[in-house]
């Protein structure tokens, strides 16, 4: 991986970074998107991948940009919270969770770009996931504040919501 | 869920479910933390303070030399323990709470003034001492801190209650015990031997035991395990201009770190300026005395003329841990239910420092134990001691001190009712309650039926008589009871409350209700209570913007958000602030209408003679016609001192025991709160689930262990430290309920943080009614659960 320029599109968007100037080599694609690029919605927590706080879509697939170079993302389509729409159906799935007996699907909401970055690579997926298969999808998340039941249930209206749209 | 929750009042936005008024920019990735602030290509003469963290569980340094780092490229600056500026700082204290403004300013919890600003040893792996450099960036600032030659001298480590108390376990803090590591308590500061804490005498024990039909022991330990893990961690960016400095930080009281500067540095407070960004929750974690942080970062900025940011790495957010305390409870009661005498003996390990664990044991106990949980009983003694040990020290988190209370306490009810064939929702009603409202008490009443009618608590089978599932799985329920927590408490000791609400002239509003918003939810329920305080101009929340960045030379002095307190204090305080913006409203009308204000009214956004409503003028116009200045309402509101006793919460649960591997499955959680009033009803569920899932994962998976040799905590990180995710977690029925009321407007009292006070006990109860046995000390790992498994064969062996 010897590079001296390496392009990222961002949220539709082409950078074109070098090394030495823009960023180092040995910097994580999340450094570079938060620190480099001012992509602040990218949230590092851990910085171990353990916590799915920096969590983006590479090529529409949920990655962890803590857990990768800045390099090894040369040439990819990458999507972080700052490239979803504010009328997203996910967006205002979690925004607007207040169903009784299901609280909010947020409370401090440092963690919440992550879940709906992988909500939405879920549901590019699978449109109707199971209850198993929501859990399974966002079990690599910490939410410390504890709100699963409301981003689970957020998670199903936005798949009800694409079924009757069909 | 079958149980609805419903209104005492009706309120059109208090209490109602609304959207979270920034639930849209925390979706969006737009809300701000302190790291998102304090970004270097914001900041670009930003340097990176690292501090050394002691290796060693009980080390010392003996000479430290520190030019290496000081020659290495990149270095700025390096500041060292015996540095003048450093060591002629008073000592400081590791419990820094939210109530006292400063650790030097007032009695809120027993003060200890155990730790230095930068001191020379250490007490704990992680220990933050030594030394602090300032680099260009953190990953020089880390190696500078690696040539650091220190010569250390290494005593051996001791990490429990017993081995403090050997010979060769030297005083770790001589300064207050010379003679060993027990903590003096109060009345030994004079220098006299440490004895027994004896805290509360009540009646007659031995008396009590003697009349019960029933009397059982128990011995759990609590805490020591577990740490608050949230995600964003703990830092500050400071910055010395000219002669005063300005900081950034996810502090929860930027007041407090200005009154903390303040007594620190010698600098007065109008040259103080701090910002609060929003923090990626607390859970208790900011009430402890890491924040020497906030001074290096300061000294090295004023050395280096840069700002100088400090961030924790995981390893040193993981150092805060609960209080670690083992009680030892006799209970006796009588076969109606009534408990006839309790006996609590406490032992507490607080750890290399003392937070608030003599609190946890002490103050917890006697303040709320006695007055406000279990008054009916006659005859109560509680004795306490407290040690400290080279553990991490123990903490504030969530629940502080009611979790290891409920803990021992709601298992011996369990007991009791087993040994007296009773239900033990009988003995709760019977013997709990507080010292204002009368026996029988309505609330405990109310969240115990409300909770055992969702939950299927009829269903429950006798000890250990369930059906085997699938040959080797076995089901059980459990539940238990506490208050909830510290209206009237926070009432007393928060001081004076401000709020500001400012109307522009196209009547949208800005409300300054000034808390740090950690996901609390205290700026959601203070921009209801302001829309329904200003109904009079036909506010609704989506007009209303709440000033979120805390600023101590802008704004208002905030109102840190613990103890659930900021659920409702703020929005008391709202109450007499719209009521200026109303009187200043009929003010300008009258001027304008040349009416006397007396004879003038407000409502719908319409200002009207009382007695010829058609003479009116819109409050708009009145804002337009004039000189389009806003209209500003304030409110000082001081305590509410009126004792209004106090509201409960219930917790069931049912679990699934796998008596192979010994894995604990929680199948159904429910919990019952009464909270006077709801201020924010989603926001509320929101906490009920999330409280008891922190307790939860304190019951069955969260543990930081340690090397017994030497001391060091092994898993201090996201991996190997197991914190519940959505795959862990059961369904949560959670359940508001107004039935004691508080004073003032609302009459509220908080939710949040007692959320996970009961989860723990629910559910070692139910693992009791499982299969019989009964686990000294969480996490329920599978380990323990099969050492409990097999020590009841055993034991049933030994009856065949």
């Amino acid at each position: 991986m010897n590079k001296d320029n390496i392009k990222l599109c961002i949220n539709g968007r082409d950078y074109r970074l070098t090394v030495g100037k823009d960023f180092e080599v040995e910097e994580t694609l999340s450094t570079v998107l938060r620190e480099r690029l001012g992509f602040t919605g990218v949230r590092v927590s851990c910085n171990q991948g353990a916590c799915g706080a920096c969590t983006v879509l590479i090529n529409g697939k949920s990655a962890l940009s803590c857990m990768m170079l800045a390099v090894e993302a040369d040439g990819c389509d990458i999507t972080t919270i700052e490239g979803i729409a504010a009328d997203d159906p996910v967006i205002e799935a979690f925004a607007n969770e207040t169903d009784h007996g299901y609280g909010t699907a947020m409370q401090c909401g440092f963690c919440t770009p992550g879940f709906v970055l992988e909500t939405k690579s879920l549901l590019a997926d699978n449109p109707h996931p199971s209850d198993e298969e929501i859990r399974e999808a966002l079990s690599g998340h910490v939410c410390r504040c504890g709100v699963y039941q409301g981003i689970e249930h957020a998670v199903h209206k936005v798949s009800r919501a694409v079924k009757e749209g069909e | 869920m079958k149980y609805n929750y419903v209104p005492r009042v009706d309120r059109k936005y208090v209490g109602s479910y609304e959207p979270k008024i920034d639930g849209k920019e925390k979706a969006m990735g737009r809300t701000k933390f302190f790291d998102d602030e304090t970004i270097k290509a914001r900041n670009p003469r930003m340097l990176y303070c690292s501090i050394i963290t002691c290796p060693y569980a009980n080390g010392s340094i003996v000479s430290m030399d520190t030019s290496r780092a000081e020659e290495m490229e990149g270095v700025r600056a390096v500041i060292r323990y015996d540095d003048p500026e450093l060591m002629a700082m008073p000592p400081t204290t590791n419990s820094w709470t939210d109530t006292a403004i400063t650790p030097f300013h007032r009695e809120t919890v027993p003060k200890w003034f155990d730790r230095k600003v930068l001191d020379s040893r250490g007490r704990f792996v992680g220990d933050m001492i030594g030394a602090a450099v300032a680099a260009d960036t953190r990953e020089i600032a880390d190696e500078a801190i690696k040539l650091i030659d220190i010569k250390w001298e290494v005593s051996p480590p001791f990490l429990d209650v017993d081995e403090a108390q050997e010979p060769w376990a030297k005083p770790l803090h001589p300064e207050a015990n010379p003679g060993g590591n027990q903590l003096p308590h109060r009345e030994d500061l004079d220098g006299g031997p440490c004895v027994d804490d004896i805290v509360v005498d009540k009646g007659d024990v031995e008396k009590g035991f003697a009349e019960a039909d029933a009397v059982v022991e128990v011995d759990e330990t609590f805490g020591g395990g577990s740490t608050q893990g949230t995600l964003d961690f703990r830092g500050c960016m400071a910055e010395w201009i000219d002669d005063g400095i300005e900081v950034w930080t996810n502090h929860y009281y930027a007041d407090q770190v200005r009154m903390h500067l303040h007594d620190m540095l010698g600098l007065p407070l109008a040259k103080i300026r701090v910002h609060n960004t929003n923090c990626g929750a607390h859970m208790g974690k900011w009430n402890m005395g890491e924040q020497n942080f906030f001074l290096l970062s300061a000294i090295l900025s004023r050395r280096t003329g840069c700002p100088v940011k400090y961030k924790m790495n995981v390893h040193e957010e993981f150092a805060e841990t609960r209080t670690k305390i083992r009680f030892k409870l006799k209970a006796g009661a009588k076969k109606d239910g009534t408990i006839t005498a309790l006996y609590f003996d406490g032992i507490g390990n607080q750890g290399a420092y003392n937070g608030v664990t003599g609190y946890a044991l002490t103050g917890f106990m006697n303040a709320e134990g006695i007055p406000r949980l279990f008054y009916p009983v006659e005859n109560v003694r509680m004795k306490s001691r407290n040690y400290f040990t080279n553990r991490i020290p123990g903490g504030v988190f969530r629940s502080v001190g009611n979790v290891q209370q409920n803990f021992p306490l709601g298992q011996a009810v369990d007991a009791l009712a087993e040994k007296l064939d009773i239900d033990p929702i009988v003995i709760y009603k019977k013997s709990f309650g507080n010292s204002y409202d009368p026996q029988p008490n309505a609330s405990v009443a109310a969240v115990l039926d409300a909770a055992a009618e969702e939950f299927g608590w009829s269903r429950r089978h006798k000890t250990d008589e369930g059906p085997l599932i699938d040959g080797y799985k076995k089901r059980g329920m459990g539940m238990t009871l506490h208050n909830q927590w510290h209206a009237e408490w926070q009432e007393n000791e928060r001081g004076r409350i401000e709020t500001s609400i400012r109307v522009n002239p196209d009547l949208s509003v800005i409300l300054n209700a000034p808390t740090k918003e950690t996901g609390a939810g205290g700026n959601s329920a203070a921009v209801m209570a302001c829309a329904d305080n200003l109904s009079f101009l036909g506010t609704t929340p989506q007009d209303i913007k709440w000033v979120s960045e805390g600023d101590t030379e802008m704004g208002l002095r905030d109102c840190p958000p613990t103890d659930s307190v900021v659920s409702f204090i703020l929005s008391e305080c709202i109450v007499g602030a719209a009521l200026d913006v109303k009187r200043q409203f009929i003010e300008r009308a009258s001027e304008m209408m040349n009416i006397d204000g007396e004879l003038l009214d407000i409502k719908d956004g319409v200002i009207y003679k009382k007695t010829e409503p058609w003479v009116n003028i819109q409050a708009k116009d009145v804002m337009m016609e004039d000189d389009c200045v806003p209209i500003t309402g304030c409110n000082v509101r001081n305590n509410n001192k009126t004792i209004t006793g106090i509201g409960y919460g219930a917790w069931f649960a049912e679990v699934e025991v796998d008596t192979e591997t010994g894995k604990v499955t929680v199948l159904d959680l429910v919990i019952a709160n009464d909270v006077g009033q709801v201020m924010h009803a989603s926001g509320a569920e929101s906490q009920q689930i999330g409280g008891v899932f922190i307790g939860m994962g304190e019951t069955l998976t969260e543990e930081i262990f340690y090397d017994r040799k030497t001391g060091t905590p092994l898993n201090v990180n996201y991996i190997d430290y197991k914190m519940l995710t959505m795959a862990d977690v059961p369904p949560v029925s959670p359940m508001l309920l107004e039935v004691w009321k508080g004073a003032s407007e609302y009459g509220a009292c908080g939710l949040a943080e007692s959320t996970p006070t009961g989860a723990s006990t629910a559910i070692a109860n139910a693992v009791y009614n499982a299969v019989g046995i009964r686990i000294p000390q969480v996490p329920f790992s599978p380990e323990r659960i099969l050492e409990g498994l097999a020590r009841k064969a055993v034991k049933e062996g030994q009856n065949d």
